[in-house]
């Protein structure tokens, strides 16, 4: 039999261009005299090119390619969109700290453009072994992120921490593919589901084994409880960019790792092994959400507020993975990664250039000194915790509601009691920057300097207009949806359906 | 005469300048200027005060047309807008104003240019920020009236706690943390279960209407009357909603998943249609026990926000130490949202769970507690701004008692009582602010005979009681006395209680204003306080008008209010009226004759 290759450039036309992107960058630190000021522009440039490959996706017809490894659908154009947006707000979060004087600039942008390309990867996955090199390729990236500030200790501490309990979390994954290898005989994931459909598994016990172990791996990367355990601390001790990476990307990535393999392994056909499947997500989805909310009410850092609050919306978002829709779990991370990067943002200005200011009392009066730093702040706090006219209104809002048509009400009554709950912590801030005047220091509060004020216009412009027009963007999911039936084989129906 | 004639299709009142309807005009014309203010320069206060004023007033000045140009020969909803706003769950941008909707839209456009004008002297920091939050936060309050939609509804309706929110807590008194976080986190719990409700609600509508189409349409018949315009909107909506119910029974029973997204409505009387439609056997088309759930999840939101005891903690605090403007808009306005909520949803949407004798009970006993109750410790407080506080628990107790009556004497003296609750509290608000502002305390220990001092505002005080009192020929009258003879054919138990708060209310009102304003000037303080500035003529003047013109001549007001209540208790009771004929129906609201007997028809 003669191997075909089935190589389809225009499918990895984007991770090429920013794997070429993270060369140049890093071929530009080695040779770059006094500072690398231009890494930050130049990696957003390669982030535009590859938007553009992406672009050229939507035009063509959905397929799989590299022999099932690739899958090329609307899925996984929508998401890549949102993880070039996440990366461009992060190179921009990240270009203040790197300023004039700097000499190690370059690394760092060419980590995070390693990191883009896992997380691209892994959108893309349609075979177990793709989906674990995409993941890896984020997370070696993510654990050398999180300890860029070598000489903090917080920063060295939460890069081990992470990188320990990362390494054991992608054990539990492999683990858990192997299992699943032994159960279906394969590791590509539409056959996979053709083999439950059809079902021919070799043990049932043995898929699910394998199942539950990989959603530890995966929820390990949501952030979910009860695998949250790293978050704060790594939240807290990464430089504030980084976490605002950590918050958005890799847990976006995480999303749709899970959304491939819930999608394939236990397909609605499936009755019995959805079922089991739906209880145990929604057991984490609650857990999560419950120990994200109040845990986050005693936390007196923002950072490690905001990592609780993480852990809660990853419970919110682990309900768009239950229904196995993508495109409402898409609209809602990507409400909450614009949330997350502006309300970093404003953290990341606030904490100074020590990057240790981040307890809420340092954040007093800061209604009074940086006006438009702490309306910012407030809008992307009061849209963590729902309120309308905002993004995570909105992407609540359709949310919750195909999960009620999903037969999940009282998981929605669960979440929007969290909600409820959640605000009161989100106000806390706000109410200590508006109205507890005591003056600061002046050296407090410096000009926000102009990449921090284009992400901020960017999120702040996006939650707000997300918020009140969701139209376009879900027109332009289902739009997708519609051109893009992807060509699954029609298969007999199991009985029980 | 208005009502009666089904048969003529006459058209509703509409302007349009292009796009824009009047009805949005007068909803987003204040956010705009609060919009203008914030890139004032912030030193300039006086020009920021006097360009929000005359902002206020020219909102107030627009929303004129609305009473001018109204068609009172239509029933229901007028000044439509319609657009497409999320189609991808239903939600469509829909303004309109009803009888009631309108008189609480012009109430609130009429108190904007006086709580502003009220302000510029009270408020000495941050007046930019101040007037920009003000003029924003009367946009939402507009919008709160005007939606059509009840997804745009409840986003006013949670949007507009973040305003009230920085008011209170950025220029409120000492304690203002405290109540400014409590007002939010009690009202926001509040809405939270109401959104679970409409969630539950807007998917139990779509099922009911897939499965009784030919009810539900004539449930609209009821609504709509004689008004095209408005049958369109809500058939509209029905159909929305039937074919997603269509779709889910499709989806439930094994079908194919392809269809295009089942939308659904939120169109507020759509819902309603669906809610009050009755079978043949005169059966509701949502089950009881499902409809009690829903009314619970809707009214634990709208009691928080009346507020009704024992909901009620949030509103002393807040009214307290709130800014003489944020008191006055919070009692003349936000308490409305809530009554206002029970004629809107409750009772049209879950008619028999409303008129569950259980459920009308607890509603009716917790009113009534709250009208004794309330005006009970009104009688001991130290604090003249606690005393009008606590009297506002009291009144809407009473307001409460009246919708609860289920007839048309009942509700339309409820809808009188808010308007006219809205004016003479805020114009109280008003005036101890005017008090504070002279002596920086509002104890009524610290005053006495401050008749002798200032006379003119001496004079506006005791009128301002008097309505509150209800006096006859003054506004706070006309409400309470129709609202308690609907009171009265329902429950004569209830109506003796409800009595009991005219009585209190004289009591605390006039042993208030005894103490503060009569006998010899024991404090020196108070010797030479100055009496009234051409300022406080300026906003007392209308407020004092308004209290006189709608005591002596309530009848535009009743006028207004008739046509909605009446479609209420249609939809309530369908055979209260009578089936036969429908002369008369005008007198039915004024007049003893349509007691209970009718009901027994």
């Amino acid at each position: 039999m003669a191997f075909d290759p089935d190589i389809n450039y225009t499918a990895i036309l984007p991770e090429i261009c920013l794997a070429v992107t993270g060369l140049g960058v890093m071929l530009y630190d080695a040779f770059a005299k006094d500072n690398r000021r231009w890494a930050g522009p130049f990696v957003l440039g390669g982030l535009v090119v590859a938007a553009y490959s992406v672009w050229r996706w939507t035009t063509a017809a959905p397929g799989s390619s590299f022999n099932g490894m690739l899958v090329t659908d609307p899925m996984r154009t929508a998401f890549a969109f949102l993880f070039l947006f996440i990366a461009a707000l992060s190179v921009l979060l990240a270009m203040p700290m790197f300023d004039n004087r700097s000499r190690n600039g370059g690394e760092y942008f060419a980590l995070l453009t390693f990191g883009t390309v896992g997380m691209l990867l892994v959108g893309g996955a349609g075979d177990l072994a793709m989906l674990f090199l995409g993941i890896e390729i984020l997370s070696l990236a993510s654990y050398a992120l999180a300890g860029f500030r070598r000489s903090d200790l917080r920063s060295n501490e939460a890069s081990v921490k992470y990188f320990i309990l990362g390494s054991f979390a992608t054990g539990f994954l492999v683990y858990g593919m192997a299992l699943v290898y032994g159960a279906t005989r394969t590791t590509n994931l539409t056959t996979i589901r053709l083999v439950i459909q059809n079902g021919t598994l070799v043990s049932e016990n043995l898929l699910l084994t394998g199942a539950a172990l990989m959603l530890v791996g995966l929820c390990f990367k949501v952030a979910a409880a009860p695998f949250h355990f790293w978050a704060p601390d790594v939240y807290q001790g990464a430089p504030t960019p980084v976490t605002a990476f950590f918050a958005s990307g890799p847990k976006a990535a995480a999303f749709v790792a899970l959304l491939r393999v819930c999608g394939e392994l236990f397909p609605v056909e499936a009755f019995e092994l959805h079922r089991t499947w739906t209880l145990v997500l929604g057991a984490v989805a609650v857990f999560s959400m419950i120990l994200g909310n109040v845990v986050a009410i005693v936390q007196d850092d923002v950072k490690r507020m905001l990592a609780y609050s993480s852990i809660a919306h990853a419970g919110y978002a682990l309900l768009g993975v239950i229904i196995g829709d993508w495109k409402v779990t898409l609209f809602y991370l990507a409400g909450y990664a614009a949330i997350t990067l502006g309300s970093f943002a404003v953290v990341a200005y606030v904490a100074g250039a020590e990057d240790n200011r981040t307890d809420i009392a340092d954040y007093a009066g800061l209604g009074l000194q940086a006006t438009g730093a702490a309306v910012a702040l407030s809008v992307f706090l009061l849209a963590l915790g729902g309120l309308p006219l905002t993004a995570g209104f909105m992407g609540k809002v359709v949310l919750f509601r195909e999960v009620w048509q999903g037969n999940h009400a009282w998981l929605v009554v669960v979440a929007i009691l969290n909600s409820a709950v959640s605000l009161y912590y989100y106000l806390r801030p706000v109410v200590i920057m508006f109205f507890e005047e005591r003056p600061l220091s002046s050296d407090h509060c410096p000009e926000l300097p102009w990449p921090l004020t284009t992400a901020l216009s960017l999120t702040l412009a996006a939650v707000m207009y997300i918020g009140m027009f969701p139209e376009p963007l879900l027109a332009g999911l289902e739009r997708t949806e519609r051109s893009g039936q992807i060509a699954t084989p029609t298969l007999r129906r199991l009985p029980g359906q | 005469m208005m009502l009666s004639n089904v048969f003529f299709a006459a058209e509703p009142a509409q302007l349009f300048f292009g796009p824009i309807g009047l009805l949005s005009l007068v909803t987003w014309l204040p956010l705009v200027g609060g919009l203008i203010v914030l890139l004032f320069d912030k030193r300039r206060a006086d020009l920021i005060k006097q360009f929000a004023t005359v902002w206020m007033t020219v909102c107030f000045l627009v929303s004129l047309p609305l009473v001018v140009l109204w068609n009172y020969d239509v029933r229901g909803l007028q000044f439509m807008e319609t657009a497409d706003w999320i189609p991808a769950i239903g939600a469509k941008y829909q303004l309109g104003v009803d009888g009631l909707a309108l008189t609480l839209v012009m109430l609130t456009t009429f108190l904007g240019p006086i709580v502003a004008l009220c302000s510029w002297n009270y408020i000495e920091k941050r007046q930019k920020e101040y007037y920009a939050l003000l003029l924003i936060m009367q946009s939402f309050m507009i919008g709160v009236f005007a939606a059509v939609d009840l997804f745009l509804f409840y986003v006013f309706f949670e949007v507009m706690l973040v305003p009230m929110y920085l008011l209170i807590g950025i220029w409120g008194g000492e304690r203002r943390l405290y109540s400014a976080i409590k007002f939010f986190v009690y009202t926001l719990v509040g809405s939270l279960l109401m959104l679970v409700a409409v969630f539950k609600f807007y998917f139990t509508a779509a099922e009911t209407v897939a499965k009784y189409p030919t009810e539900v349409k004539a449930a609209v018949e009821v609504i709509v009357g004689n008004n095209a315009p408005m049958r369109g909107l809500v058939l509209e909506g029905v159909e929305l909603a039937r074919r997603a119910g269509v779709a889910y029974a499709a989806r439930a029973g094994g079908g194919s998943d392809d269809d295009a997204a089942p939308l659904g409505t939120f169109n507020i009387y759509a819902l309603q249609a669906i809610g009050s439609a009755r079978d043949a056997q005169g059966r509701a088309l949502i089950p009881l026990s499902l409809q009690v759930w829903l009314f619970a999840g809707f009214a634990l939101a709208l009691a928080i926000k009346v507020p009704m005891v024992p909901f009620h903690t949030w509103l002393p605090d807040a009214h307290v130490e709130a800014p003489t403007a944020g008191s006055a808009i919070l009692a003349g306005i936000l308490l409305k949202i809530g009554t206002y909520g029970f004629v809107r949803f409750n009772f049209p949407m879950f008619p028999d769970a409303s008129m569950h004798p259980t459920v009308a009970s607890v509603m009716a006993t917790l009113a009534i507690v709250g009208i004794v109750y309330g005006s009970m410790v009104a009688l001991a407080q130290k604090d003249m701004k606690k005393t009008i506080a606590y009297s506002s628990v009291a009144h809407m107790g009473t307001t409460m008692l009246s919708l609860f009556a289920f007839n048309p004497n009942g509700i339309n003296g409820a809808a009188l009582q808010m308007l006219s609750h809205g004016v003479t509290s805020a114009a109280l608000f008003i005036l101890i602010g005017i008090l504070y502002e002279r002596r920086h305390t509002r104890l009524i220990a610290d005053f006495g005979g401050v008749v002798n001092t200032m006379p003119a505002f001496s004079a506006m005080f005791m009128i301002a009681t008097l309505a509150s009192v209800g006096l006859p020929l003054l506004n706070g009258f006309v409400g309470e006395f129709i609202g308690l003879r609907g009171v009265f054919e329902a429950n004569i138990v209830w109506a003796f209680w409800g009595t009991t708060g005219i009585i209190l209310g004289a009591a605390y009102m006039l042993w208030l204003y005894e103490r503060v304003f009569l006998g010899a000037v024991k404090n020196p303080k108070n010797a030479d306080l100055p009496d009234l500035s051409a300022r406080e003529w300026a906003y007392l003047t209308p407020l004092v008008a308004a209290m006189i013109l709608f005591g002596v001549y309530p009848k535009p007001l009743v006028t207004f209010l008739n046509a909605t209540t009446e479609v209420v208790v249609r939809q309530m009771r369908p055979n209260y009226f009578g089936s036969t004929t429908k002369a008369g129906e005008e007198q039915a609201a004024v007049s003893p004759a349509t007691s209970d007997t009718a009901a027994r028809d």
